[in-house]
């Protein structure tokens, strides 16, 4: 069953990537290069798949597999709930020796039963791991027997770490949304501005800087997936009337296959700086109407617009000059390499370069277009180089995540977290501020006039 | 009832139990009290601005001192030589409120005698107490030195201590050669640090008398007044040994502090031997780690010739840099490359965490070297001082705190306060409050009554344990304070964030 699914997402039509591949290449994976043994690698298939299903926070996520996988990451990602809280607590069978020689597959039922029994979970997301496809669990049957038995949605996630990246398993992910969950409910009423997030994981709370704005525009959000989501609301997101798509790569083939299902467009857009989330807002509202929204819609929408960024511009004018024409380089991944260039160049800063890890042909497009000549695209920074260019001083600040920041420090250069550790919620127009300000404070903080100076003694 | 022998609560629950609230309840109702809003008015309103004008207006009364008086400080030098009997001339409860204020920080026992003043003493003198309070304390403790203190009684009444030593030589309560040395510390005048000083002065005064100096190129150190004397003074030797320089510590408290719990009670361990003290005159330099704490030692070691050099309870990366090069400076030698990456540790450190210290605020109050080296780190950290108080801080200190204040745009919004007390402070930090406190102890009022954190740096801490072991000087010392004041900025976090679960993150 595996071996089909990767075989059909290989050949995902939507992804540029893929079609761009010959048909050997295409069968070795994709999101980008294969893995090279050897190289710093970044997270799994596994991992991948959680990210994207976690944040389904009334749900239960157990992982099927030896403590390593659930035990080096539970709740480590920011992905914020208003409500429910279980995703947070992590669920594991923890196999032990013996387990892998008879197999887990009873432990694991007792584990599907037992969570049913304790918190009685609107869903149970049971992953895959290495170690327990390789032994040869029947994971998708003791998932359906369970269903069966414990009158309850029991949904595998069959994205063992070993079938690719992290990137890979989202969609692998985003498969067993299609599958297990989208359309399997339908919503009380429907409205013609109801719309789906694709690929927003609420990381940090960005969803509730956008919600607001949905609000005042009169949008229904009819689910975010997956971020602050609710299992049941996920169940009817196929009555959306457009989809937006967050993240460029990790979703794409959910909408695809939601277009081709039940007919609701997609586009690709961003609420990381000014002129992105505004974007974003006016597309939205005009795929609304193209498909019969009332037409004050865009209106409403070009007031807000207006209302929201002269706001943004006054609150940060005290802090804009000393943004100015600072260089930073960015070193994130998918829709975030540009997107974020544009935030940048907002304010006036100069973005020296960005890696295009996990992007598209479409996002390194649009990279390229703001870049101009001024920045570079990088397929891989290696942590080398990277230390390099910013020890040479090329720029004044990274933005990355976690496992960079370190890299930044030892070379006397300021750093901000952009990725999903971060603390603080960066999309919409009050993220945009929020970002600009801890810029502002990472530029700005009066240690690094003591990381680059010698002891005094040595001067 | 709530308390049976199947089911014992301690003091902490049981009076949380239904059973004793309703009993409260009653007891507040008979005894006729004022109601409970009445009071909760009245504590809003010392919270206003108009309290607070009042309040620093206060002339005549001390409410919460954040200082102690100058035979506390006698007393801590005096135990810092070795095989010194501090010895308190005047009444018995100051020298016991001095015995226990020091047990309680660091939690050890701390033997000191005093002549037990009585209502006769009081009106004939002293003198026969402390003839009497010398023998018994000769014979029984058979110290090596012992160093003669005073209390107020005894400064009021006039006693001359020179004279008293000499008549009770003369009667024979110790021999004639037998070191006693002497510091008048009324508490009427100046604090602890101001006893310290009088000690060190006295010390020398006696040990150094009639020789003549010999220069050599040792360097002595003055620790000062300090409750985490235990891990800085090693810390300290472990930073001059790697110089690989002579050096003598004037005044050590570090093992007298901190004895091992072996079986064996030592009323003396560690200290300066006395011979290292009487050789210290020959020293090139004295550098007094704590300037308002040496105020007369240093004019006096000056005046035989040392060079004297004085810090402000250095702490952090600039404080660290400047004492290390005046000691590289004294001594010719090189500032070791093992210091200079702890060096580059420390900033990694600061680095590492500057994203979750920048922009806090902070409040610190304690002695006056330690408020302008604490605030000086803080500024280091990008956190920005509100409050800068030091009861025993004078306008010398206001104006040095004011000019380092200046060095720094983080400092602009910060107030200085000499003379003030920690009522005081409860005003200003209810109506310009901060996000932290740094200090002693006694500033979990603060935490009690208006929610702000406190951050114990500083000496007395009676409520949590053996911080005093550990270092705060010295670069791997600017670690721990950094540390201890991240902690509690995360644990405040995560406190903060524990009801909606909302950023109660794993991962900071």
């Amino acid at each position: 069953m595996l071996q089909h699914t990767l075989q059909h997402l290989f050949d995902e039509p939507s992804c540029a990537t893929n079609r761009a591949k010959d048909p050997k290449a295409r069968k070795q994976g994709c999101g980008g290069k294969p893995l090279t043994p050897g190289n710093a690698a970044g997270g799994c298939a596994f991992d991948g798949a959680k990210i994207v299903l976690q944040p389904i926070t009334d749900a239960a996520h157990l992982v099927h597999g030896p403590i390593a996988c659930e035990g080096n990451s539970w709740d480590s990602r920011h992905s914020l709930s208003s409500g429910p809280m279980l995703y947070r607590t992590g669920f594991t069978t923890d196999l032990s020796e013996l387990d892998v020689i008879y197999g887990g597959e009873k432990k694991l039922y007792k584990a599907i039963k037992e969570i049913v029994a304790r918190y009685d979970p609107p869903a149970v997301f049971v992953y895959q791991t290495c170690v327990t496809a390789m032994i040869g669990d029947d994971i998708a049957k003791v998932c359906a027997a369970a269903t069966e038995r414990l009158h309850k949605p029991v949904i595998p996630v069959i994205a063992p770490g070993f079938v690719g990246k992290k990137n890979f398993g989202t969609k692998l992910a985003g498969e067993v949304l299609l599958e297990y969950v989208i359309g399997t409910e339908e919503p009380d009423v429907t409205t013609p501005t109801d719309i789906n997030l694709l690929g927003e994981y609420n990381v940090s709370g960005d969803l509730w800087n956008v919600t607001p704005l949905f609000k005042r525009l009169g949008i229904r959000l009819l689910a975010a997936i997956t971020g602050d989501a609710r299992y049941h609301d996920v169940t009817k997101a196929h009555r959306a009337r457009v989809n937006m798509m967050v993240c460029s790569q990790a979703l794409i083939n959910v909408a695809r296959k939601m277009e081709e299902r039940w007919g609701i467009p997609w586009f690709e857009g961003s609420f990381y700086g000014v002129p992105e989330t505004s974007k974003s807002l006016r597309t939205i509202a005009k795929m609304l109407v193209d498909r019969g929204a009332d037409v004050s819609l865009l209106k409403r929408t070009e007031a807000l617009i207006a209302r929201e960024e002269a706001r943004v511009a006054e609150v940060l004018a005290p802090i804009l000059p000393a943004l100015k024409g600072k260089k930073a380089l960015l070193y994130s991944g998918g829709v975030k390499s540009w997107s974020m260039i544009a935030a940048l160049q907002w304010a006036g800063m100069q973005v020296i370069g960005t890696s295009v890890r996990k992007a598209t042909d479409d996002d390194k497009r649009r990279a390229s277009a703001l870049l101009g000549d001024s920045g570079t695209l990088w397929e891989s920074l290696p942590q080398r180089e990277m230390y390099a260019k910013l020890k040479a001083g090329e720029a004044d600040i990274l933005l990355s995540g976690g496992r960079t920041q370190y890299v930044a420090l030892k070379a006397k250069t300021p750093w901000m977290d952009s990725n999903q550790e971060r603390h603080t919620a960066y999309a919409g127009y009050d993220g945009t501020i929020a970002f600009l300000k801890g810029i502002h404070k990472a530029l700005t903080n009066p240690i690094w006039a003591q990381v680059r100076t010698p002891p005094p003694w040595e001067e | 009832m709530p308390q049976s022998a199947d089911r014992i609560l301690d003091h902490a629950s049981l009076f949380n139990e239904p059973e004793y609230l309703e009993l409260f309840a009653r007891k507040h109702a008979l005894e006729n009290r004022v109601p409970p809003d009445k009071v909760q008015e009245q504590l809003d309103y010392t919270k206003s601005w108009e309290y607070r004008e009042k309040n620093l207006a206060r002339e005549s009364l001390c409410i919460n001192p954040a200082k102690a008086c100058q035979p506390l400080g006698a007393m801590f030098a005096t135990v810092g030589f070795a095989k010194t009997l501090a010895f308190n001339h005047g009444s018995q409860g100051c020298t016991a409120y001095f015995r226990s204020h020091l047990a309680r920080h660091f939690k050890e026992p701390c033997a000191a005698v005093s002549t037990s003043m009585t209502e006769d003493a009081a009106v004939f003198g002293g003198m026969q107490n402390l003839i009497d309070g010398l023998s018994n304390a000769y014979t029984v403790y058979k110290p090596d030195m012992i160093v003669v203190s005073t209390t107020c009684i005894a400064e009021v009444i006039g006693d001359d201590l020179s004279a008293f030593i000499a008549n009770a030589r003369e009667k024979g309560s110790v021999p004639m050669d037998f070191p006693v040395a002497q510091a008048h510390t009324p508490s009427f005048v100046g604090s602890h640090i101001n006893g310290y000083d009088a000690v060190i002065k006295g010390v020398f005064t006696y040990l150094w008398e009639g020789k003549t100096r010999e220069p050599n190129e040792r360097i002595n150190i003055i620790p000062g007044f300090d409750g985490f004397a235990v891990g800085n003074n090693r810390e300290l030797k472990r930073i001059l040994n790697a110089f690989d320089i002579g050096y003598d510590i004037i005044s050590d408290v570090s093992d007298q502090f901190d004895t091992p719990t072996d079986g064996t009670y030592r009323m003396f361990d560690g200290g300066t031997p006395l011979d290292t003290v009487r050789g210290a005159i020959n020293a090139k330099a004295t550098v007094s780690m704590q300037k308002y704490c040496t105020e007369k030692a240093g004019a006096f070691v000056a005046e035989k010739g040392q060079q004297y050099a004085s810090f402000h309870y250095p702490l952090g990366l600039g404080a660290t840099d400047e004492f290390l090069m005046k000691i590289s400076d004294l001594t010719g030698k090189p500032i070791p490359d093992s210091l200079e990456k702890e060096r580059g540790r420390l900033v990694d450190a600061m680095a590492d965490s500057s994203a979750w210290l920048h922009g806090k605020s902070y409040s610190i109050f304690g002695d006056p070297d330690f408020v302008l080296g604490m605030t000086r780190f803080v500024m280091e950290m990008g956190g920005e001082p509100v409050h800068c108080l030091a009861t025993n801080g004078n306008s010398e200190w206001a104006a040095e705190m004011k000019a380092l204040l200046a060095t720094s745009p983080y400092g602009a919004r910060a107030q200085v306060w000499a003379g003030k007390d920690l009522w005081a402070m409860r005003s200003l930090l209810a109506t310009e409050p901060s996000d932290y406190v740094i200090g002693s102890t006694y500033g979990k009022i603060f935490e009690r009554d208006l929610g702000i954190p406190l951050i114990r740096l500083t000496f007395p801490i009676f409520d949590r344990h053996h911080h005093h072991r550990f270092p705060v000087w010295g670069y791997e010392g600017a670690i721990r304070v950094l540390v201890t004041i991240l902690d509690k900025i995360l644990d405040d976090l995560d406190r903060k964030t524990i009801k909606t679960g909302i950023s109660f993150d794993m991962v900071r």
